[in-house]
């Protein structure tokens, strides 16, 4: 397994969790202050470009400029581990470094243009930072440091039914270095054995996309919520209580549109949504309003986590 | 005087490969040597004529050759210029160093000048010397009992040679003895794999000439002359082999059971057991992993063949030959999740249905699935973990499970006519007869799907098969309640183990490397062991039988025609040398000991690298073959004529590296006219002092490459940073020399290297 | 009936595809044996007319009419094909190079129009926003997302997060600069003018 840093760690805004699922963010702060991981938030950085990159929007060449601009940031403040929260600024980091690096007449192309417009200080020089070494997501922090994570568990969730759905721009884009796994991935369901818990495991479409397939949603949303209710409708199947996620536009689709595509099947779906972080955030003790931002979400938490019992009691 | 020589140099056209580039003519002119011959393909029977003819006429002491690569011919040219000493020819590259790399013609027929003159100067160093002829003991090691093995000692043991066939499990009779039904193509019929099997099983148990180690592995070996000193180790079978009758009491008594891994795991057995009916030795063996030691099987046994006590037994074994047929494994469907090999009982291997349709298997020959019904419908998918570049897959097709999966869906559909098989194929490999199998399979309404499906998943009572049918374009979910993988063949971990023992080469995905694929398909890099089977590369029965014989007759020829070697080895002056062991410690590869009280050279494994010269205090030790003398002298040739701006590179290879660079020219790719490159012995000889004055006389770079796997590897690395360190102190500029690692496949980044290094050395001179 | 000339050149297309930057895959596409994989494992190949497979058939065949046809605009970007072909193939690669191709040419201008709010988002605030344009979707399909919306800054209070980060002006003025500088914003500009200039016809 790549090795995978605990220190200097720049922790990289989401611009969807930042609107969308502000908890996902106090959680892993929450999370992340337990286990004793070094990370710091930066004003300075921008949005991946993800979004728009997937909308077919930014070329790479935009997308790749605007990395440098982040990684440059990253590097001048000594914090050369970026961690992402969402699965697509991991893919989209991730691609870019690679290509920096790799690509020569990209790199120069991009110094040579931060060098005419008076951004030289931006320039990015070939393997500042390194694809396996220097990006990861926040899943990979919680993955190296889950011995830890069972020191700091203080209510047992092993009663519910916990099935993990494992974003595909974490695990699928560079799939040589994902941790647990990509044909069936199974690093949340690891982790989240580390609480006390056991996950389904595999179920039909684990490996599938959420449906939110960027433009899909918006511009063909009879398609995007169809491919999303093959999954809703396996995980429903299996009876399953709390879906974990990794990735908020993952979060967006199934937990905002679960109503709408429960009418759709016709059915009745229950399943609660929550990111890795706030799933154990809220097995650390973190509060509701305060941690895990609850409020945010459109399938109400407490529809499926009434009271919580304590480790050992 | 070395100058008065007379030398003939003889040009080969290589039916245009040589002239169409370079400009013959103009070579012709400019040599100043005693005899020019020139024809159109020299290593004909026509050529042979021509030098012998010009050696006699005009008394040559020497001759070059300017041909094609040493690695191609220099055997060849060697026998051409008998009755002259073979070692007093030397060849000049043209073909795969110039004609083949470079198509400006000025520039390559300068370069052929200049590497014809380089030869001139280096074949005058040479010295008649004889090569040394090894005669090996004759007993054999085969490594593998399974069809390879077997065919192979039996073929010896035929033809007078002691064989010991040694065998890690209780048993020999390898994945043949699983396999249920065989088929031949011609036949367009199975039969019993068991029937043909049992004959060979028998007739090599009988064969005096062999002795079957089962339970015994190889931990241990060494070389010396050709002879391979092995370290067997025999792991505890608990149960007397001559004293036990087989009879079955002690599984009987016995309370522990296992998965029958020779059914697959697909049954149980207890933990002392026979592994098969035919399993030989007959007797049964106790897993002592597994076992209680409650001693109910010793209290059941009327033989008193049962201990359970045992320890495992070292035994030496003195071979001149080895033959590696240590087999493979089949691909682990944890790394393929997506098929539900793991979680559901009815998604099985080929190998598996083998053994579910095998008379002696655990359904005594029925197709069931787990939950006892016949299936409705049975998928196979093909290509299971081979033909693919994803991580753990392989990428080489493993060959033979297209026509696997046509047995076994023939099989089913002789028992089961109601039963519908479908398989979904990439590509259906069938080459010569086997498509007419295909045809009979067709015949026999097995359907196929072009397609390779994504996944497996359980739906109810049945599986989903999600593909696209490529043929119509389209998605399909196809029901099925039997799913059969074909998982790819990849090496044993025998046969990883017995390559580091042994240390003889493997290819990229693990497989014993042979020494060539077209011609030389059973020898391996060392010279005395031999690979048949699966250990080698995927194949079928009557191909490892194919290969396992070849084997055989190539150990023979060895047994019979003794092994030649090149004389450029150490030699020691036993009236200095005063037997410290300092060469013994530095030599590293083990080719030094003391022997009778002296210091003994293996002929087998000297190299020549020089690498003991340099510590031996009594200076007791030299290394025939003037090499000093004729690396400088062809340096000195290289550069005798340079012209006033033309940009020299020496290029410093061995044999392995030589290989590459001639690759650079099979593959026609091509690098800077700069690059001349100097073929030695050990890139190891090639000292500061040559470096030195290659470079005060005319040379602009240095460029020394050697293969990683190489023993000197280090040492020369080392080496190459003095050297730089001394450069620095005489005044030169240590960026003129590179060291660079070369790896055979890797031509086109040698290539790379050579026009990386000419650009630096430009740029240096520029400045 | 089609007739490949002599002087075709069927493989330029696919060569021009592995020249692109995005390419990570090398000659990935030369090496498709047209196995399917991609196609059994799309989730747009499941519920539409998209086939991965076709499109590097396609792509392979020199059919360059390819980056005019609707379908290429199903793919969700999941990168499945990516993650199993077994050649080292990637058809969401390709897909998004195709489309690149087909916005360079034009062609695709009109399916960027509703997704210009991320491109203003950016030079406004420097994050990607969901435009605006979509909310009044979101606020049918999702019961309570724009109450929602409108608490944000207390909600983030109550998780001790600042206020949705507004760079500074200094950082929004250095991207602004960059996507000047990348060729970004006059890209923007031409399919704003397109979509304008559509607009116009229509009323006209």
């Amino acid at each position: 397994m790549k090795n995978v840093p605990t220190k200097d760690i720049l922790l990289f805004r989401s611009c969807l969790v930042s609107v969308e699922y502000p908890g996902v963010e106090a959680s892993t702060k929450y999370v992340f202050d337990r286990l004793g991981v070094d990370y710091e938030i930066s004003p300075k950085q921008t949005c991946c470009t993800g979004l728009g990159h997937y909308s077919d929007v930014f070329d790479q060449i935009d997308t790749s400029a605007i990395g440098a601009r982040n990684f440059r940031i990253a590097k001048d403040e000594g914090r050369p581990n970026l961690v992402m929260m969402c699965a697509t600024c991991y893919a989209i980091n991730k691609k870019s470094v690679k290509l920096l690096n790799k690509k020569d007449d990209l790199r120069n192309h991009i110094n040579q243009l931060f060098d005419e417009n008076g951004l030289s200080h931006l320039k990015y020089e070939k393997d500042d930072l390194k694809p396996t070494e220097n990006i990861f997501h926040v899943v990979d922090i919680l993955y190296a440091k889950k011995d830890e994570i069972k020191k700091h568990i203080k209510y047992d969730l092993s009663d519910y039914k916990i099935a993990t759905h494992h974003g595909c721009h974490y695990c699928k884009v560079h799939y040589e270095d994902t941790i647990g796994g990509v044909r069936d991935p199974n690093i949340m369901d690891e982790i989240i054995e580390e609480c006390g818990c056991r996950t389904i495991g595999w179920y039909d479409h684990k490996r599938a996309t959420c449906g939110t397939g960027f433009r899909q949603r918006y511009s063909n949303p009879d398609l995007s919520f169809t491919a999303t209710a093959d999954k809703m409708n396996a995980i429903d199947d299996e009876d399953v209580d709390i879906l974990v996620h990794l990735c908020p536009n993952c979060h967006i689709q199934f937990d905002r549109y679960q109503h709408l595509i429960a009418e759709r099947e016709g059915r009745k779906f229950r399943a609660i949504h929550l990111n890795i972080a706030q799933f154990i955030a809220l097995a650390m003790g973190g509060d509701f309003d305060k941690v895990i931002g609850v409020k945010a979400h459109t399938v109400p938490i407490d529809s499926v986590i009434k009271d919580l019992k304590e480790v050992g009691k | 005087m070395r100058d008065d020589l007379k030398v003939g140099v003889f040009l080969c056209e290589c039916g245009g490969n040589i002239s169409d580039i370079i400009d013959l003519d103009k070579v012709r002119e400019e040599l100043d040597v005693d005899f020019i011959g020139q024809f159109e393909n020299l290593c004909s029977l026509n050529g042979r004529k021509i030098i012998r003819d010009a050696i006699f006429d005009h008394d040559l002491d020497r001759v070059v050759v300017a041909a094609c690569s040493p690695i191609s011919h220099e055997k060849t040219f060697q026998d051409y210029v008998k009755p002259l000493n073979p070692y007093l020819m030397d060849m000049a590259n043209i073909r795969e160093q110039c004609s083949w790399v470079h198509d400006d013609h000025d520039l390559a027929t300068q370069k052929a000048l200049t590497l014809i003159n380089a030869s001139i100067e280096k074949v005058k160093q040479s010295d008649a010397v004889d090569p040394i002829y090894c005669q090996t003991p004759e007993e054999v090691a085969v490594i593998g009992g399974g069809i390879a093995g077997m065919n192979a000692a039996l073929s010896l043991a035929k033809q007078g040679t002691k064989v010991t066939l040694i065998e890690q499990s209780p048993s020999i009779g390898g994945h043949m003895a699983k396999i249920g039904k065989v088929f031949s193509p011609v036949k367009i019929a199975e039969e019993c794999g068991m029937c043909l099997l049992n004959p060979i099983l028998n007739e090599l148990v009988w064969n005096e000439n062999i002795e079957v180690l089962t339970n015994t592995k190889v931990i241990e070996a060494e070389r010396r002359a050709g002879t391979y000193n092995l370290i067997l180790e025999k792991s505890p079978r608990y149960v007397d082999t001559e004293r036990c009758i087989a009879c079955g009491k002690c599984a009987e008594a016995c309370e522990v059971e296992v998965p029958n891994d020779w059914n697959d795991n697909l049954s149980m057995r207890k933990a002392i057991y026979r592994p098969f009916g035919q399993s030989y030795p007959e007797a049964y063996v106790i897993d002592m992993d597994n076992c209680t030691k409650c001693s109910n099987c010793v209290k059941a046994c009327t033989m008193k063949a049962i201990k359970l006590r045992g320890r495992a037994e070292r035994i030496p074994l003195q071979v001149g030959s080895v033959v590696v047929a240590t087999g493979h494994k089949l691909f682990d469907m944890e790394k393929r999740p997506e098929y539900g090999y793991t979680r559901y009982d009815d998604v099985i291997t080929q190998s598996e249905l083998g053994r579910i349709t095998g008379v002696n298997g655990p359904t005594k020959g029925k197709l069931l699935k787990s939950n006892g019904e016949v299936p409705k419908r049975v998928v196979m998918i093909q290509c299971v973990g081979s033909r693919d570049e994803k991580p753990d897959g392989h990428r080489y097709c493993s060959k033979i499970c297209c026509t696997v999966a046509l047995k076994n869906a023939n099989i089913i559909k002789h028992k089961y006519p109601d039963t519908d098989v479908l398989i979904c194929y990439t590509d259906v490999r069938t080459p010569g007869m086997f498509e007419k199998y295909y045809k009979h399979t067709q015949e026999n309404e097995v359907r196929f799907l072009r397609g390779r499906p994504g996944e497996v998943v359980r739906k109810g009572d049945n599986f989903i098969v999600r593909t696209e049918d490529t043929l119509k374009g389209e998605f399909v979910e196809i029901e099925a309640d039997m799913v059969v993988l074909s998982t790819a063949m990849e090496p044993s971990e025998g046969t990883k183990e017995i390559a580091e023992i042994l240390n003889v080469g493997i290819t990229e995905d693990g497989f014993i490397k042979e020494s060539h694929p077209k011609i030389k398909p059973v020898a391996t890099d060392v010279q005395g062991i031999f690979v048949c089977g699966t250990a080698h590369e995927p194949k079928d029965i009557t191909d490892s039988i194919m290969q396992a014989t070849a084997a055989a007759a190539k150990v023979n020829e060895y047994n019979y025609g003794g092994v030649e070697i090149e004389p450029f080895i150490a030699e020691i002056d036993t009236e200095k040398c005063i037997v410290c062991g300092d060469c013994i410690n530095r030599c590293k590869y083990k080719s030094m000991s003391i022997q009778n009280d002296q210091i003994y050279i293996d002929p087998m494994s000297c190299t020549g690298c020089g690498k003991c010269l340099v510590g031996c205090k009594q200076r007791a030790i030299t290394v025939n073959g003037n090499i000093d003398e004729k690396i400088l002298s062809t340096i000195k040739g290289v550069l005798s004529k340079k012209r006033p701006g033309q940009r020299m590179i020496l290029v410093f290879l061995d044999n392995i590296g030589y290989t590459a660079a001639d690759n650079i020219g099979v593959n026609r790719l091509s690098y800077p006219e700069s690059i001349h490159i100097i073929k030695v012995i050990s890139v190891n000889r090639v000292t500061p002092k040559h470096i030195h004055y290659a470079l005060d006389n005319g040379a602009d770079g240095v460029f020394i490459g050697e293969f990683p796997g190489d023993l000197m590897y280090d040492e020369v690395e080392r080496k190459i940073q003095r050297v730089k360190d001394r450069i620095v102190e005489m005044g030169q500029n240590p960026d003129r020399i590179t060291f660079s690692k070369v790896y055979i496949p890797y031509f086109s980044g040698l290539a790379r290297k050579f026009t990386e290094f000419d650009a630096e050395i430009s740029q240096l001179d520029g400045k | 009936m089609t007739t490949q000339k002599i002087s075709d050149s069927p493989i330029d297309f696919a060569e021009k595809i592995i020249r692109d930057v995005k390419n990570s895959k090398e000659d990935g596409v030369l090496k498709c044996v047209q196995c399917g994989m991609c196609t059994s494992t799309c989730p747009a190949a499941r519920h539409s007319d998209y086939n991965p497979r076709d499109i590097i058939e396609r792509v392979l065949e020199g059919d360059e009419t390819i980056i005019e046809d609707d379908c290429i605009w199903n793919c969700f970007y999941c990168y499945t094909c990516h993650s199993v072909c077994p050649v080292g193939n990637s058809v969401c690669e390709v897909n998004q190079i195709l489309k690149q191709i087909a916005i360079e040419s034009g062609i695709g201008y009109d399916k960027l129009y509703e997704y210009m709010g991320f491109a203003d988002s950016y030079f406004t605030a420097a994050i990607g926003a969901i435009p605006e344009r979509f909310f009044a979707d979101i606020d049918r399909d999702v019961p309570g997302w724009w109450d929602f919306r409108q608490n944000l800054d207390e909600i983030r209070k109550e998780l001790d997060l600042d206020p949705p980060l507004m760079p500074s002006r200094e950082v929004i003025d250095e991207v602004s600069t960059i996507l000047t500088i990348t060729g970004f914003k006059d890209k923007i500009e031409r399919i704003r003018q397109s979509e304008e200039d559509e607009n116009e016809e229509r009323t006209d």
